[in-house]
């Protein structure tokens, strides 16, 4: 796949790869999204803004030039925006590759930050030299300006020219609680919004601290996404509650309305209030809220394809990856996407829905349309 | 007299209703309000209003000072530095806003150049005073409801409503002269006004455009520099008849 290194949220020209229930991948043009919806489906997306989470500064006890990025908090309580985790990296910025950042200096508990016009104070090391948790000075008010003005949407090096706000802002995005984009969203603006209403689509939101991609070192990346904290109001928990009475699809916009709507639907209901998503889904996770997802392209080994995997056969997302590969698709925030349908589990498989007879129809199916696009096995 | 966004409605009959103290005050109790222009004039009427109603305000405005002080003397209220006519401000703004508030039901679009000072015939207005009136009152208030759509929406689902009230002018109607570089800016917002509240119909979002009369502030001086203030309305009368207004077109609420 080719990276993305435009800050285009809806190119004209982006593409979909679709792959169905039983496994047929198709190409389409993402645009207008609603073709690939359903009269009485609801659509979920993440709509947290994105903070300017990277700030620059000074580790008081050295001296050192860092770069700090905040990576996660414990609730999205309104004053709770004191204590963060972050990933710290030595001098530089996102110019440079994160694997290729210098350490940060050796960081202690206690230590004192100069972040432009706010402070902090390191109060753990978490278990790695980069990752730490830290506390900001001063009230939530100040705390919230400081922010404002002097950090920088997290940005990699595959962008070279700097991010501004509304690049990592998706149309929807309200409360500013992503340390990244929740970037699946950027599909969706008010002309789509527009049209699911019109084929009578159901839309509503989560609001999840979607954490950082990437830490630039392998051992830690092993240790994504970590614990993020998510929101979903009575409303969203009844229009769930509804579809699926009426036989509707719940069709998540990003892996981080996955995770939300799996962790508050662990029960098998959806509970609605505040949580923090602490599981990590993979091929062996049982979905049991969610049919559809919308996501980016994503390349094996990320915690982000390993989310998908629980939608679909590891068989299949290899051809996936294959026609991603073989079809110049673009990848990282602002790429191409691609939307998975769970798949129709076989009756050995456990949490499966279709029975023996469904299933043979599904095979005859698959094989009309292996004919048409060439691409089911 | 306060009037919706009718292109048929008058806006020029300014003090027939005025707000009688005796009329029953509508509660915004809980809600997130934001008002651009919040440390002075009607803006800082508009602030104590909404506070005195319940509400949690996040006030804009350009001086620090003014800012830390009017919000450091109203408790409940949160200052935030920021100048609308420049885009960087823009998401700085919004985010300490929704950041602050936790979400956002409420937005007041108040803050308002008034071209020239002292007024000026058009074809003595100096180009940049015109660009500026129109990055105050027009891309301003474009810009800031863009990047708050969002979280308004996402009030309006959860079914506590989304209102944005653009304060508009008698002069957005009428052609009076020496009012150019103003009345054309707020003719602009009024009527960008009435084209997002259609757009926005289904998601819940209104967008009011009301004229809140001529009354004795730090504008209305610099606009009429002789004017006598007992023929002026008063800030806080209008205050309360905005703030109604905004109250009247957000879903009734059962918990108030």
């Amino acid at each position: 796949m080719i990276a993305a290194s435009l800050p285009r949220q809806r190119p004209p020209d982006a593409k979909l790869l679709m792959v169905d229930a039983s496994g047929c991948i198709s190409h389409n043009p993402r645009s207008p999204f609603s073709q690939f919806l359903r009269p009485g489906d609801l659509v979920i997306a993440n709509d947290a803004a994105t903070l300017p989470a990277s700030v620059q500064g000074v580790h008081l006890p050295t001296g050192g030039p860092i770069e700090v990025r905040l990576a996660g908090r414990r609730s999205l309580r309104v004053r709770d925006v004191r204590e963060f985790s972050a990933i710290v990296f030595g001098p530089g910025d996102f110019h440079m590759r994160t694997e290729d950042r210098p350490a940060p200096p050796r960081m202690m508990p206690g230590d004192r930050l100069a972040l432009g016009p706010l402070s902090a104070t390191i109060k753990e090391l978490l278990g790695h030299p980069r990752l730490v948790s830290l506390c900001f000075e001063g009230s939530a008010d100040e705390i919230w300006g400081g922010l404002a003005r002097h950090g920088r949407p997290i940005q990699y090096a595959h962008i070279p020219a700097p991010l501004a706000p509304w690049d990592v802002w998706t149309p929807i995005a309200g409360p500013p609680v992503a340390f990244e984009p929740p970037s699946a969203g950027f599909t969706l603006d008010w002309q789509a919004l527009a049209e699911m209403h019109a084929k009578a689509v159901r839309f509503a939101t989560v609001t999840h601290a979607a954490g950082i991609s990437s830490t630039g070192d392998p051992e830690l990346d092993l240790r994504l996404p970590f614990d993020e904290p998510y929101r979903i109001s009575d409303a969203t928990a009844v229009a769930i509650r509804r579809t699926r009475a009426d036989g509707g699809r719940i069709v998540a916009v990003g892996t981080t309305v996955v995770r939300a709507l799996e962790h508050a639907g662990r029960r098998g209901v959806i509970q609605p209030g505040e949580g923090l998503a602490t599981q990590r889904i993979g091929s062996r996770t049982p979905l049991r809220v969610v049919d559809v997802i919308l996501s980016g392209t994503h390349e094996p080994g990320t915690s982000h394809y390993e989310l998908l995997r629980a939608f679909t056969s590891d068989a299949t997302l290899r051809r996936a990856t294959d026609e991603l590969n073989s079809h110049a698709y673009r990848t990282h925030e602002f790429g191409d996407s691609v939307l998975i349908e769970r798949m129709r589990r076989t009756p050995t498989d456990g949490h499966h829905r279709a029975g023996a007879k469904r299933l043979a129809k599904r095979r005859w199916r698959r094989r009309i349309f292996t004919t048409v696009k060439g691409s089911c096995t | 007299m306060i009037v919706q966004s009718d292109p048929s409605a008058p806006i020029v009959d300014r003090n027939a209703h005025p707000a009688r103290s005796t009329d029953p005050v509508v509660p915004l109790a809980g809600l997130r309000v934001a008002i651009t222009g919040g440390t002075s004039g009607l803006g800082l009427a508009l602030v104590q209003e909404c506070l005195a109603r319940g509400a949690c305000v996040a006030l804009v405005a350009r001086g620090g000072e003014r800012v830390q002080r009017v919000a450091r003397e109203h408790r409940g209220s949160h200052g935030i530095v920021g100048d609308v006519s420049v885009k960087d401000d823009t998401y700085p703004i919004a985010m300490q806003i929704t950041g602050e508030l936790g979400g956002l039901d409420v937005l007041i679009n108040n803050a308002s150049d008034l071209g020239p000072t002292p007024l000026a015939l058009l074809g003595d207005t100096a180009c940049e005073d015109v660009e500026r009136a129109l990055a105050t009152n027009v891309l301003g208030p474009f810009r800031l409801t863009k990047a708050l759509l969002g979280a308004l929406a996402a009030s309006a689902r959860e079914g506590r409503g989304a209102v944005v009230l653009n304060i508009s002018s008698d002069a957005a109607l009428n052609p009076y002269p020496l009012w150019g570089a103003y009345g054309a800016s707020k003719a602009a917002l009024h009527h960008l006004t009435r084209i997002w509240n259609e757009e926005l119909v289904a998601e819940g979002i209104h967008l009011l455009s009301l004229d809140p009369g001529d009354m004795d502030t730090p504008m209305h001086a610099l606009a009429v520099p002789g004017a006598d203030p007992a023929t002026l309305k008063r800030p806080e009368v209008a205050a309360r008849e905005l703030a109604d207004s905004v109250a009247a077109a957000l879903p009734v609420r059962a918990d108030v």
